[in-house]
């Protein structure tokens, strides 16, 4: 059935128009013959999503342009996102194995369903993440159906409109009025003036309107939040955009930052606790932490970077006293306070060399565990370093490995050449720690050198240890930028779209009696305490309630 | 120091005494008004101003606390649950102050302030003593994010009083269909959950007064992640009369309560959270005594509260409570949203290194977030008016309370509020 859209105004309205565009009467017959309150949604306009015959573009558009799916969308997502608390997400451990296991040992045959169905991940599923991009399509097309129908009604409104249109706001009075017509209207203009409206008239006809800004916030917050959601994705997608990376440092120890052309060293890491001034009265002699510290200086390679035969040349770039709420922040790189472990572990020892055949001991010269130099004079004897075994260990032939790069159990190679000794000189396996030393058995292992040399640390000034490891975060995250700005823009459309509204009055007067009537999208309170006090300005007393349109219905 | 949270545990006393007469006058205000021989009018707004006036002294005494404490513990008290409960009572009064002014409604107090009561001792169940910050609580935007999102969560709250208000106002007690005995059921069924929860307060205070206690030793045995069994002893100790003890845990100690010398049951073993037993029992008691309370109040009244309650409502409007609960949630969604999402996202990324983690808490969060998010587009864009936007409204205030309280005390996270012991 092809409708006709002509109003009676003579005015040409596109098909699904509700109101006619120009003088707002209600097109519908049956609409037309009813006085119910008018549905007053983007001002009975048209939307793309109303076109009869639509083809499949046109359906899928329909389909997200409906606030109905919409709503059930939030829905949906709002039901998986509580689901996914029930039991802890696998992001949540740092090391699981067996999830399956884990999830049916602790939680029993719920916990194995869960787990079955993949709740466990439920935030990094294919369906949390075609949820989450369907809510953007809905937010765009929703937004697209209702913006511009909306932007061409307020754009282009007319001053005077049908009775029934005026006569079926929520807002309205009918009632006889004194004089003049067009002097009263004039006059009633200037007092609508005065509460801010902006007003135009057209002989005995006005429209006053306030705030139509605020009829923007909602697209405005849509539009937040599709740059947040956006930038959200988008840091997954493009490559380098993204980071998440942990560095273990002992005291004094550098690293190069996984994937990066920087290393970050640490002077030393601290833990401050509360002390007892700062402490309440029930908690005084405990030992509770305040802050943990990481001075920590990052650099840049410069030079010699990729080449594994070369020392990397270092510049200095920041240094900063990382803390927990407080990361070194460089160039987009950002380094935070993690976690820490008590781990004793040496740094540097200074040995002693001694001759048992003379009894003279030579030294002490300084071996750091990491990077140790290759070559040490001591006294007339020349150690070459052949190997280093930072956490030694032996493999199933019994041959000597390292279980780690961490320095737990290091273990040193020497060859010893000097006076009295043969050309090729004498192998010699040194364990800085004491307790590596008695495990493995030193002496055993050199057997005949063991005879000839002892390496050892003879006071506990020729060591130096690192109380802590400090695990730094290390992340790259170039989206952040846009999430703020999505953040920004949807809570500027929030306050926008909320803290104001939009108000407007129409009113004609024919033949001696007024009809005004008001809308607004949002605190009908405050319009029709508004149009009382205006009326009673131009001489109208009437109670604010009496106002509504629906109350005088019922 | 010591002298200021002195002055600051009395100004709770003195607040929680003032909320309770204030809210008694308002009770007078709402069920006074047709046995009083003046005009009704003129006796609500006599009776509604001296509980404004005694809400608003109580207020003041609340905030007394608020800075008494802050220099006291020498950092704003938002940092556990005690402190943030009181936090939201004292955000709840001001937004329920912000809304009675701006509608000049009367009666909204007589519903808020009870609302404000419950939360004010509720808090009290929670250790009160002043913690130390950890290092992660001590910023800026944990002062930011708390104080901005509990405002919000207060609007909330004061469009779920408006609500229920409007619920019990329009349940109609003459209709005999399916549709409205449902009605009547669930409006019933609301004010028996608020019941339950002054029952579980009833418990927890009395017995505390009465200084009841029971000890048991549990053992636990979990798996953790890399798959190694780890058996743990554990000590329990129960506040309530043990109806379930902990699970595979023997006594210690416990006092005898009504001949009881043994605990009745086990809790059963999938309730393996922290402390599932006694938050077990808790809820047990809870339940038992709400409902003895309640049945108590239904023997004095003789009839459903809800149709008891409706007489003193005749005087509002519907639509007027309907537009308040609106205008309240409508007032605090932006506040939520900057509070709840905005500022906590800006702490997380400083704090843990990422603005969003999808720990439980912030998860909770966005579901608060996106119900009100569906609240705004039924009303604005479907349609959704009056009754059903009403059910609307409390079934988001009781998302808001499980996001505070339910996530804190049945699944662990972030903000599990480590530090307390």
């Amino acid at each position: 059935m092809i409708r006709n859209t002509k109003c009676e105004c003579g005015h040409q309205n596109p098909v699904g128009t509700v109101l006619c565009e120009a003088c707002g009467k209600p097109l519908d017959e049956e609409l037309a013959a009813s006085d119910s309150v008018l549905e007053m949604r983007y001002d009975g306009m048209a939307r793309r999503s109303q076109k009869p015959h639509p083809n499949p573009v046109d359906r899928v558009w329909n389909f997200f342009s409906s606030v109905r799916v919409a709503v059930w969308l939030i829905v949906i997502t709002l039901a998986a996102a509580a689901l996914g608390t029930v039991f802890p997400q696998e992001s949540a451990f740092v090391n699981l194995t067996d999830p399956a296991a884990y999830y049916r040992e602790n939680y029993g045959t719920i916990g194995a369903v869960y787990h079955a169905l993949g709740l466990s991940r439920t935030f990094e599923s294919w369906w949390f993440i075609t949820l989450m991009v369907m809510i953007g399509a809905s937010l765009v097309i929703c937004s697209l159906d209702r913006v511009l129908p909306l932007y061409r009604a307020l754009t282009r409104q007319q001053v005077r409109k049908h009775l029934q249109f005026i006569t079926r706001q929520q807002v309205v009075y009918v009632g006889p009025i004194q004089g003049d017509a067009e002097a009263w209207t004039a006059r009633f203009a200037e007092i609508l003036s005065r509460k801010r409206y902006k007003v135009r008239t057209d002989g005995n006809a006005l429209l006053a309107e306030k705030n139509r800004f605020s009829r923007w916030g909602p697209y405005v917050i849509h539009i937040g939040l599709i740059v947040f959601l956006l930038a959200v994705l988008m840091r997954g997608v493009i490559p380098g955009w993204y980071m998440d990376e942990y560095v273990g440092l002992d005291d004094g120890e550098i690293e190069q930052i996984p994937r990066t052309g920087y290393f970050v060293k640490s002077l030393g890491f601290r833990i401050d606790f509360y002390s007892d001034d700062e402490l309440p009265e029930h908690l005084k002699g405990q030992l509770r932490v305040k802050q943990f510290t990481t001075k920590a200086v990052l650099y840049e390679c410069v030079a010699y970077c990729d080449d594994a035969t070369r020392e990397p040349e270092l510049k200095e770039v920041a240094a900063h006293d990382i803390r927990v709420n407080s990361p070194l922040s460089y160039r987009g790189l950002r380094l935070y306070q993690y976690d820490f472990a008590e781990a004793p572990r040496l740094i540097s020892v200074r040995p002693t060399l001694v001759d048992k055949r003379t009894g003279q001991s030579y030294g002490p010269f300084e071996l750091p565990m990491r990077h140790p130099p290759l070559t040490y004079s001591v006294g007339p004897f020349t150690l070459e370093l052949r190997d280093s075994f930072p956490e030694f260990g032996l493999d199933e032939n019994g041959e000597p490995v390292t279980l780690s790069r961490e320095p737990n159990a290091p273990a040193f190679v020497f060859v010893i050449k000097g006076p009295g000794l043969p050309e090729e000189g004498v192998p010699y396996l040194y364990f800085p720690r004491e307790a590596d030393r008695q495990r493995f058995g030193q002496d055993r292992i050199n057997g005949a050198a063991a005879e000839m040399f002892d390496i050892r640390v003879m006071s506990m000034e020729d060591v130096e240890f690192s109380t802590y490891t400090s695990y730094l975060n290390v992340r790259v995250d170039r989206g952040m930028p846009y999430v703020w700005t999505g953040a920004a823009i949807t809570m500027i459309g929030l306050v926008m779209g909320i803290y104001w509204n939009h108000r407007r009055i129409w009113l004609r007067i024919d033949d001696g009696v007024l009809s005004l009537g008001a809308h607004t999208n949002k605190n009908r309170f405050g319009l029709r305490a508004e149009v009382a006090a205006a009326l009673a300005k131009a001489g109208i007393e009437v109670d604010a309630k009496m106002l509504d349109n629906r109350r005088k219905e019922s | 120091m010591t002298d200021w949270l002195q002055i600051s545990s009395n100004a709770v006393i003195v607040a929680f005494f003032l909320y309770c007469f204030s809210f008694i006058a308002y009770a007078v205000a709402v069920g006074g008004s047709r046995f009083a021989n003046r005009e009704p009018e003129a006796h609500r707004r006599r009776w509604g101003n001296i509980g404004l006036w005694l809400a608003a002294a109580g207020w003041a005494a609340h905030l007394v606390y608020f800075f008494a404490r802050w220099a006291g513990a020498g950092h704003i008290p938002v940092s556990n649950l005690y402190e943030f409960l009181m936090a939201l009572g004292i955000a709840m009064m001001l937004a329920f102050f912000v809304i009675r002014f701006a509608y000049r409604h009367p009666l909204l107090g007589a519903f808020a302030l009870p609302l404000t009561i419950i939360i004010v001792a509720y808090a009290s169940v929670f250790p009160s003593e002043v913690q130390p910050l950890v290092p992660a609580l001590n910023s800026i935007w944990l002062r930011l994010h708390v104080t901005t999102a509990v405002l919000g969560e207060a609007f909330f709250a004061v469009g779920f009083t408006a609500a229920l208000i409007l619920i019990l106002r329009v349940t109609d007690f003459s209709r005999t269909d399916k549709a409205g005995r449902r009605a009547r059921f669930w409006a019933e069924f609301t004010l028996v959950v608020i019941v339950i929860v002054i029952g579980f307060l009833v418990a927890v205070f009395g017995f505390r007064a009465a200084g009841y206690h029971a000890e048991f030793r549990q053992e636990t045995v979990t798996v953790d992640a890399r798959g190694n069994v780890i058996e743990q002893e554990s000590t329990v100790e129960y506040g309530l009369p043990p109806i379930f003890k902990p699970y595979n845990s023997e006594t210690v100690s416990m006092d005898p309560f009504l001949g009881m010398t043994e605990p009745l049951f086990e809790t059963p073993s999938w309730m393996n959270g922290v402390n599932a037993g006694r938050k077990w029992n808790t809820v047990v008691w809870s339940v038992i005594v709400g409902l003895l309370l309640y049945g108590l109040l239904r023997l004095i009244i003789r009839k459903p509260l809800a149709r008891a309650i409706q007489p003193a409502l005749d005087g509002i409007d519907p639509d007027d409570l309907d537009e308040i609960s609106y205008r309240a949630i409508a007032i605090g969604f932006p506040l939520f949203t900057l509070g709840a999402l905005v500022f906590a996202m800006i702490w997380a990324q400083i704090a843990w290194s990422r603005f969003w983690g999808w720990d439980p808490k912030e998860v909770w969060a966005l579901i608060t977030w996106l119900f009100y998010s569906a609240y705004l587009h039924l009303r604005l864009s479907r349609g959704w008016h009056g009754i059903r936007s009403a059910w609307l409204a409390v079934i988001g205030f009781l998302i808001v309370m499980f996001t505070l309280i339910g996530v804190n005390l049945l699944i662990a996270g972030l903000h599990s509020y480590a530090g307390v012991s």
